[in-house]
């Protein structure tokens, strides 16, 4: 089972909102999408803001969850932390691969 | 039932599933409280081949809050892992399993024990902590208490003890008759339907029965708030409160082309699931849309729920379906008269289950947290336990005149299901309102389980033992086939 922390123990149904970069910490997405930098969303983890640990691999399972296609709210689940952040474009492109 | 199967979603999840709570002074050592949380609700011992195990992914706690706002400021973690030594047999154990690390067992359990403050220091009280096995017989599972459960009993480091492992179930209850439009059946005669049914003796649905018990024994002193010996019940830090928690990550993917060796993912925050605190809470309180919200709120978060313990639609029901014989008294007049009086706001249910009870209500008893309502078990760790000839526990707590039971807290062999019952009837509404004189019959509703209240084992419950973890031997499998 993967390391609890305390912060995330202790939210029931909390998130962590986005801020700007998240997409070099999800090299899952950006390779499924083919998506460059400039396709960045607006926000990222303030958790790991200012970071580049995880770009350069993926060593705990990342599951993303387009929340809502019309204004593009995606989740990501990674380790035990919980991102959202908003990308109609990116959402756009993962529902179109699903096709 | 005290939280087995109580609400749609946790029923269909029974590793997660939080079925009893128990928190007391230890009898046997009173200066530690022993507190046990009971998964995996309703066991039949003979479940093979695949016997009962927790689940490894499944972050259970054990929660304490000793400043009266609902938050936890100690938990204590459990995360268990399993392991197949033989992967070539199909069977739980190839030959007698006589001791915990007995090659004959193909398949065990380890877990970690972790405690975490509410400042976020964590520290690892404990890993690879061996579970016992199940109990399946004379033949695979010989000398089981003496060989294989007690060796799983382990001392940590400040004093703690604990145990993870099966349990011989503790919780009594008619099952049968309650669900069957509440009926109990001691007075069935005087049930609406009475004439539909024939009276009998009740019934203990749990009594062959076994659960998953996560056990831990603390010393007082790391409890309170200020770390020292709770030794006055009238001080506010003597009481805290206990809940017990399961959560789940939030996502789970099974792979869509299984191989041999392919196992599910899961990512993401960990998400309450279940929680227990009061026995009976999420199973007759609250209403059915809200069971699986309440099982995902915190503590903290309860006042949501405030009107459905303030205005039980059980208090509501029972002048309903007790309404005495054709022609004679009602059995409930009162407590019809009390709801019929406008919406009720059940004061004594309140402090009972969501505050505490405050001082000045029973003489020489207070277990309040303060105003912040919460589900919690609240256990005055001042007052010792009922062991000596001139204190005998009573079965029925704090009704019973026993300060040391439900609700100060919960022991094994507590009627919870009595005493609530009662409670809800009317009998503890008199306390707060004095107004109120609680029907006759309030005070005489009973399960039917036990000959009277200072018998401390009830009908088929005899398993109880006088140390940790209490809980009695599980069922063999072997001995207690399903019916």
């Amino acid at each position: 089972m993967a390391q609890v922390s305390r912060r995330s123990f202790l939210r029931n149904s909390g998130l962590a909102m986005a801020g700007a970069g998240v997409m070099s910490q999800v090299p899952f997405l950006s390779s499924l999408v083919g998506a460059g930098e400039a396709d960045a969303p607006a926000a990222v983890d303030t958790a790991t803001a200012g970071t580049d640990e995880g770009a350069a691999s993926l060593t705990e399972p990342l599951v993303a969850h387009v929340r809502d296609l019309s204004t593009g709210e995606i989740g990501i689940f990674n380790g035990t932390r919980e991102v959202v952040f908003n990308d109609p474009q990116l959402a756009a492109r993962l529902f179109r691969a699903a096709q | 039932m005290s939280s087995h199967r109580e609400a749609p979603e946790i029923s269909k999840d029974p590793v997660a599933d939080s079925a009893d709570l128990y928190a007391f002074v230890s009898p046997d050592n009173p200066g530690t409280v022993t507190i046990i949380a009971n998964y995996i609700p309703l066991e039949s011992p003979d479940g093979g081949p695949n016997f009962y195990e927790f689940g490894t992914d499944v972050l259970y706690a054990i929660n304490i809050d000793n400043d009266g706002d609902g938050k936890a400021d100690i938990s204590y973690l459990f995360e268990f892992q399993s392991e197949t030594t033989n992967l070539d047999t199909f069977l739980y154990n190839t030959g007698p399993i006589s001791s915990l690390t007995d090659p004959n067992w193909n398949r065990r359990q380890t877990y970690t024990v972790t405690k975490i403050l509410e400042d976020g220091r964590m520290t690892v009280l404990g890993s690879g902590l061996p579970c016992p096995p199940c109990n399946i017989g004379p033949l695979s599972t010989p000398n089981y208490e003496a060989g294989l459960a007690n060796p799983a009993i382990t001392t940590l480091k400040d004093g703690i003890t604990v145990f993870a492992g099966q349990r011989a179930e503790g919780f009594y209850v008619d099952l049968g008759s309650i669900f069957d439009l509440g009926v109990l059946r001691p007075f069935a005669a005087d049930h609406i339907l009475g004439n539909l049914i024939s009276t009998m003796a009740g019934v203990n649905a749990t009594k062959a029965l076994n659960v998953h018990s996560i056990a831990i024994q603390v010393p007082m002193d790391q409890l309170t708030r200020r770390r020292d010996m709770p030794t006055n019940p009238a001080a506010k830090d003597s009481v805290i409160g206990v809940w017990t928690s399961a959560s789940r990550q939030a996502a789970t993917v099974l792979p869509s082309t299984p191989t041999s060796t392919s196992a599910p993912i899961y990512a993401g925050p960990y998400v309450q699931v279940s929680r227990l605190g009061n026995p009976l809470i999420n199973e007759v309180i609250i209403p059915l849309s809200q069971k699986d919200y309440w099982n995902h709120e915190a503590p903290a978060s309860d006042i949501h729920f405030a009107q459905y313990v303030s205005n039980p639609e059980l208090a509501r029901l029972l002048p309903v379906l007790y309404p005495g014989p054709a022609g004679g008294p009602a059995v409930f007049p009162n407590l019809a008269a009390y709801n019929a009086a406008g919406t009720p706001n059940r004061a004594d249910l309140t402090a009972i289950l969501m505050t505490g009870i405050p001082s000045g209500v029973i003489p020489g008893f207070q277990n309040f947290t303060g105003t912040v309502q919460a589900d919690m078990l609240r256990l005055n760790m001042a007052i010792p336990p009922a062991v000596t000839s001139s204190t005998l526990p009573s079965n029925l707590g704090l009704l019973g005149g026993d300060l040391a039971g439900f609700p100060n807290g919960r022991r094994v062999f507590d009627d919870v299901v009595t005493i609530e019952i009662q409670a809800i009837a009317g009998a503890t509404l008199g306390l707060v309102d004095p107004s109120f004189t609680p029907d006759a019959a309030a005070g005489l509703v009973n399960q039917g389980l036990t000959s009277s209240g200072t018998e401390i084992s009830a009908m088929g419950t005899e398993n109880y033992l006088t140390a940790f973890p209490y809980l009695g031997v599980p069922h063999s499998g072997y001995f207690t086939p399903a019916s």
